[in-house]
């Protein structure tokens, strides 16, 4: 009896009870499906974090106004305390600090035509464009003169894009933003989705947001370009100095201010990834357990169902191991139905879920399929060990 | 005459709980070569015990048996498997066909676990097929057969292996008796063509086929007798 012989066997008698075979099956799927999720996605996330950081790169500070207080509760409001000088100032005493890149934004309508959309309104300054890698894909970023001149020309991001325009070119139209005319001369490269949206943004000079939209005179970010990555805490040291005095804070006041390295978001998305998945692979887990126990269940269903078919097989001349043989193929196949069922919709899911597209996982698919015959063999051992172990005349007179 | 089957001072007791049964109480028994032998008895005398020993689907408690050259006792769990498969060609009462498989797969059977390669396998049961008469039914499930065809089908597993004996456990109890008849003749023709055939029956009419009558009670042989001439009518 060869093997192959063997797994037609299998194959005949799970055919016999397909749903029942089916249905045991799919706590096991659902755990290798859970697992290939998790794999894949934690790979995507991967891959945009390290693309993510290969753009912005490491060596740009975010400094941000600190949450007023109110009785020594922090509230939910952000201070109004950052101003273009200040930016101008850690440039001018830090060693450190090669750029400081003053940033408002907020949020506004922006409308072209009969379309409508809510975005986040980003003012700055030329030198953007280079600190945080972002480049226009059409067009040009705003110049220096623009920005003095507090110019209406506005640069899209891909969504507002793609909210505004039906795959016409957006340069040299007129959208409206907050009601005021702007002329569109730019497109942003996609950056694509992590944290929050990058692209969802509309880009004009600081001096417009301040002055033409927003009224106001203060920031909400400053950029920091460090020298270089290893320059960091100097910098942190600097801008800390320049900051307090200029805010004219006492000595044990606490900063009124936070500085976070640019990257520090990502490094957080991949802690939240990383207990994300360990969670969902002890459910992974827990369900290939339960889906072998479900396999023992069917297999010393199969056994009682077939004592018969056992008394007649030794009848005629199957040795123990001919019977154990038989039935472990089966609970194997079972087991590597279960893989496929698993992986089968655990690749459908991730296609349609998180557009995984094509990538797959050969390592944690062959995993898998080794997984559940195992398990299979595993929960087989004892159904097989009986069926194999029976006796012969009352397995033959069984009815 | 060569001795196939021998048998000294064979018991066997079953042991349930504290209660202890002797089914056979002593059996000196020779079955030789082509010989065409019936063992009768009411229910309870042993005949069954005594066809599971010598079948080697079970083991006597006390005494010995040989057949051919093997002593029983000493064979394990896995040469008896293989004697079973070799020399001994089974027919039941139940016929006992796997429901689900073809006429040709269940009458392959045997050859599965003899080593037979497919190709092999299959000309065999082939060919068993036909000497039962049904070389046109390959392809169907025991269920789309009669109780006759199907009893032929078993006939035709046990004769697959070319087995030195034929076992047949009262092979037309299920059956109406023109059906039984039908299987008795083909039984004949196997002992003709020179299988030792062994039947067991409680049917005097059916045990007059054979040759010669063994008759069991209370697990010892009452009665060793040559069959008396008969002149009951016959398929060939």
């Amino acid at each position: 009896m060869s093997f192959s012989e063997n797994i037609r066997l299998a194959l005949q008698s799970l055919k016999a009870n397909p749903l029942r075979s089916v249905l045991i099956l799919i706590g096991m799927a659902v755990g290798i499906a859970a697992v290939l999720h998790v794999v894949v996605l934690g790979e995507l996330t991967q891959k945009r974090i390290n693309e993510r950081l290969q753009k912005m790169g490491s060596d740009v500070l975010r400094i941000r106004p600190g949450f007023s207080r109110m009785h020594g509760v922090r509230t939910g409001e952000k201070k109004v305390n950052l101003k273009w000088d200040e930016a101008n100032e850690l440039v001018a005493q830090s060693q450190v600090i090669t750029e400081a890149v003053p940033v408002y934004s907020g949020g506004g309508d922006v409308a072209f035509r009969d379309k409508n959309w809510s975005t986040q309104i980003t003012g700055t300054t030329p030198a953007y464009q280079h600190v945080n890698n972002d480049h226009p894909a059409e067009g040009r970023f705003f110049s220096a003169q623009e920005l003095t001149e507090r110019a209406r020309v506005a640069i899209l991001g891909t969504t507002v894009y793609e909210k505004l325009f039906d795959n016409v070119s957006p340069l040299g139209k007129t959208i409206f933003i907050k009601s005021q005319p702007f002329l569109v001369i730019g497109l942003l490269e996609a950056k694509g989705e992590s944290w929050s949206n990058p692209d969802d943004q509309v880009f004009v000079p600081i001096t417009t947001a301040q002055e033409r939209l927003f009224g106001v005179d203060h920031l909400s970010t400053i950029l920091a370009q460090m020298r270089s990555a290893a320059d960091y805490d100097e910098a942190l040291f600097d801008i800390e100095s320049i900051l307090r005095r200029s805010h004219r804070l006492s000595r044990d006041a606490e900063n009124d201010f936070q500085v976070r390295r640019q990257d520090f978001f990502l490094a957080t998305i991949q802690e939240t990834n990383e207990e994300l998945a360990r969670f969902i692979i002890v459910i992974a887990l827990v369900s290939l357990v339960v889906g072998g126990i479900g396999i023992a269940n069917v297999m010393l269903i199969s056994v009682a169902e077939r004592i018969r078919e056992i008394g007649i097989r030794r009848a005629i001349g199957a040795r123990k191991f001919h019977i154990l043989f038989q039935f472990l193929t089966e609970s194997m196949m079972l087991g590597f139905f279960g893989g496929i069922l698993g992986v089968g919709g655990g690749m459908l899911f991730n296609h349609f879920y998180i557009d995984a597209g094509l990538l797959l996982p050969w390592p944690w698919i062959a995993y898998s399929f080794g997984i559940c015959a195992g398990i299979g063999i595993l929960a087989g051992i004892y159904p097989a060990f009986r069926a194999a172990n029976m006796n012969v005349i009352d397995a033959l007179r069984h009815e | 005459m060569d001795a196939l089957i021998q048998m000294q001072a064979l018991t066997k007791i079953y042991q349930t709980g504290t209660v202890s049964v002797r089914a056979l109480a002593g059996i000196d028994l020779e079955i030789q070569k082509n010989e065409y032998v019936a063992i009768m008895g009411p229910s309870g005398s042993g005949k069954s015990t005594l066809m599971n020993i010598i079948g080697c689907l079970d083991m006597p408690s006390a005494g010995r048996y040989f057949l051919g050259q093997d002593d029983i006792r000493d064979l394990s769990d896995n040469r008896l498997s293989e004697i079973r498969s070799r020399k001994i060609g089974f027919v039941f009462q139940s016929f006992n066909l796997l429901p689900r498989v073809s006429a040709l797969q269940n009458i392959a059977l045997p050859l599965i676990y003899l080593g037979f390669p497919p190709k092999t396998r299959e000309r065999l049961a082939a060919e068993a097929l036909d000497r039962v008469g049904l070389g046109d039914r390959k392809q169907h499930k025991p269920n789309e057969l009669s109780g006759g065809q199907r009893q032929r089908i078993a006939i035709a597993r046990a004769l697959v292996t070319q087995p030195d004996l034929i076992l047949a456990d009262e092979p037309t109890g299920n059956l109406d008796s023109k059906t039984g008849e039908e299987i008795m003749a083909l039984i004949q023709v196997l002992h003709d063509q020179g299988h030792t055939v062994i039947i067991v029956t409680h049917e005097p009419y059916i045990a007059a086929h054979a040759a010669r009558i063994i008759r069991l009670r209370d697990g010892l042989i009452e009665s060793d007798l040559p069959a008396k001439p008969q002149n009951l009518p016959r398929a060939r």
